[in-house]
């Protein structure tokens, strides 16, 4: 008994060596180990971080500036993920330096903080967006490919809805429609809720919370495969639309007044989609500050590059590098020509 | 491109890029062919499932409030003590008093036909375990799947087989609760003492008979805590449920965290243990009562 248990205990000890050793070699070579994440330059720039607030075009536009940042201008990025609002915070609190998308009325405390400079809007990404309720295009035209028939060949706008609510049956509750609405983390959550109320589309339909924007996203893809109708709110720009041919359901155009005091009865106002970053950017890398007050995209560009990436089954960081070659003009125009330079070099 | 001292290390960091073979495509693909082929099979069990649901959920919301206040009551004397009753029910009072009711009726019929449906198919499930050790051999690993998979990623073929709501969130919920019940029938049943077994054999009792007549009544109390882990691990899965569209307490947790209000996604997160409380206690109160000494 007593050599099986010494056996023990020296192949315990062996092992603790090995782990110690390793250990110790890992930690005197840190510095030589550790690679960046596209291989710049080693210097001491520092971190630069960006936020992920879960959706695909800012992490695609997130790509797009880390490729640059990093391969242009030598400093390093990361990436925080979390909810709109979570991430904006972290943005005015200083825990992430860049927010490559954000969607403006969607957050209750924007205007607040641009007042109060804790965060600086350095420009636009895009604002040619549009936020509303889609039908598959199969619903209204029909698609004699697939043997789908018109179910609702006169829904123009939203005030032919209500006489079409069947087409849209709810299987929870077979005497209404089914509207898909918004995810509780976007402004659009109550505006649409808001919506279907004033514009008496709760008579005919259910509002239905889909809870996360994978659940949306999932609906509309099965429905759209299997050729059922679906009618919910989505917008453009988002991959989706870049692959599936759906159509906007009409609004009344926007106004001011509709919008604020009517209770939102008119289309969603077109957004400015804005590049911002942490009040202490300017100091902490002027020349990227520069870098990002020329980046400007369009909604257009942004659904292409994430059809792209869906087409062809790829990331987004092979979608980012590939929308970098595509469109060489565009983005040389936004940094000096060291940096485009070295930016191509690392394509 | 690596910034290193030697270029031999570089095999040493990041896993060999030639070795590379995807095995999520062939799930991807069998879920595909699932979908073409199958489609009038799930659509069936969708029907089922949901009538179920709806029926269970219009039920407890039509049962008054004090009515179900006094059950619990009721429920917590007579399987505890009197204090315990009081205590119960104050605590389920307390529900309403947030104003949460309507919603709890709906995670309750969630919750309640998971387990169900867990109970129907795991104490068998368990029962075969315990008899035949390849079953075990072969289902033990995959029981460790079901308990530690991210969820996202059976719900979203669920969310395409069933679509968007209570059945894709009962589905999850099953599988995610399932294995308790399994491996607690299981170690129950395979813990009564051979003795009496073989005592039940020597009266002249079938193998069929010992089950129901001798075993199962000795691995009664393990059984019940493993349908009191199982519906302590659906309760868990409200909050998950909540993002493939069901409302409920885990919709208003769900908002209350998106949206950074601390109160809402309190209250409704303190309902929920609430709820996980007295079903717990009550739950053990019923095992203690039916608990045979030896």
């Amino acid at each position: 008994m007593k050599s099986v248990a010494n056996k023990k205990v020296s192949i315990a000890l062996v092992i603790g060596i090995i782990l110690i050793g390793v250990l110790i070699f890992y930690f005197s070579h840190q510095d030589t180990l550790t690679t960046t994440n596209t291989g710049g330059e080693q210097d001491d720039k520092g971190v630069l971080v960006l936020a992920d607030a879960g959706w695909d075009s800012i992490r695609f536009h997130n790509e797009v500036a880390r490729l640059i940042i990093e391969n242009g201008y030598g400093y390093k990025t990361k990436i925080i993920p979390g909810t709109t609002i979570v991430t904006f915070e972290g943005l005015k609190r200083g825990d992430i330096d860049i927010y490559m998308e954000v969607w403006t009325d969607n957050i209750e405390t924007y205007p607040k903080a641009i007042e109060n400079k804790e965060v600086l809007e350095v420009s636009v990404n895009f604002d040619d967006n549009r936020q509303g309720f889609y039908v598959p295009t199969f619903v209204i035209e029909g698609d004699p490919e697939r043997g789908i028939n018109p179910l609702a060949p006169d829904l123009k706008s939203i005030e032919d809805l209500p006489k079409y609510w069947e087409v849209f049956r709810d299987p929870e509750d077979k005497s209404k429609g089914r509207i898909y609405g918004a995810i509780p983390d976007w402004a659009a959550d109550k505006i649409v809720s808001e919506k279907v109320e004033n514009y008496g589309l709760d008579k005919t339909y259910n509002l239905f919370r889909p809870g996360s924007g994978t659940a949306l996203s999932t609906s509309m893809v099965d429905a759209v495969e299997k050729g059922k109708p679906w009618l919910g709110f989505y917008w453009e720009p988002e991959w989706i639309m870049g692959k599936y041919d759906m159509t906007y359901i009409e609004e009344p155009a926007y106004d001011e007044e509709k919008w604020k005091n009517g209770g939102y009865v008119c289309a969603f106002p077109s957004l400015p989609v804005t590049v911002c970053v942490n009040k202490e950017m300017p100091e902490k890398a002027p020349e990227i500050v520069e870098f990002l007050k020329n980046y400007q995209t369009s909604a257009a560009l942004t659904n292409e590059a994430l059809a792209y990436m869906e087409e062809n089954n790829v990331d987004v960081i092979d979608a980012a590098k590939w929308f970098l070659q595509q469109h060489k003009d565009l983005w040389a125009s936004w940094v000096p020509q060291d940096v485009v330079d070295q930016v191509e070099e690392a394509l | 491109m690596l910034h290193n001292c030697s270029n031999h290390l570089n095999i040493m960091q990041a896993f060999p890029e030639f070795i590379s073979f995807k095995l999520g495509i062939y799930v991807e693909i069998f879920v595909e062919w699932l979908l073409d082929n199958f489609m009038g099979f799930f659509d069936a069990l969708n029907e089922v499932i949901l009538w179920f649901l709806l029926n269970t959920e219009k039920f407890l919301q039509w049962v008054p409030w004090w009515a179900l206040v006094l059950m619990v009551f009721l429920l917590g004397w007579y399987f505890k003590k009197f204090s315990a009753g009081i205590s119960y029910a104050f605590l389920i009072s307390l529900i309403g008093v947030f104003g949460l009711w309507e919603l709890t009726m709906t995670t309750l019929a969630i919750v309640l036909t998971s387990v169900i449906l867990s109970l129907l198919i795991g104490i068998p499930v368990g029962i075969l375990m315990s008899y035949q050790a390849k079953v075990e051999i072969v289902l033990k690993p995959i029981l460790d799947a079901m308990q530690t998979m991210p969820s996202f990623v059976y719900l979203i073929p669920a969310m395409m087989f069933f679509g968007l709501g209570m059945v894709p969130a009962v589905f999850a919920t099953v599988i995610y609760a399932l294995p308790p019940v399994i491996r607690l029938t299981n170690l129950g049943i395979q813990n009564v003492s051979q003795e009496m077994v073989e005592a039940a054999y020597s009266f002249g009792s079938s193998p069929w008979q010992a089950l129901i007549k001798v075993q199962l009544p000795q691995a009664l109390p393990t059984i019940m805590t493993g349908i009191n882990q199982t519906t302590m691990m659906a309760l868990s899965m409200v909050v998950i449920s909540s993002m493939i569209g069901v409302q409920g307490l885990g919709y208003e947790v769900l908002t209350g965290i998106s949206r950074i209000e601390i109160a809402r996604a309190f209250d409704a997160g303190l309902s929920i243990v609430i709820l996980a409380v007295i079903i717990d206690r009550i739950s053990q109160g019923i095992a203690d009562k039916y608990k045979i000494s030896e």
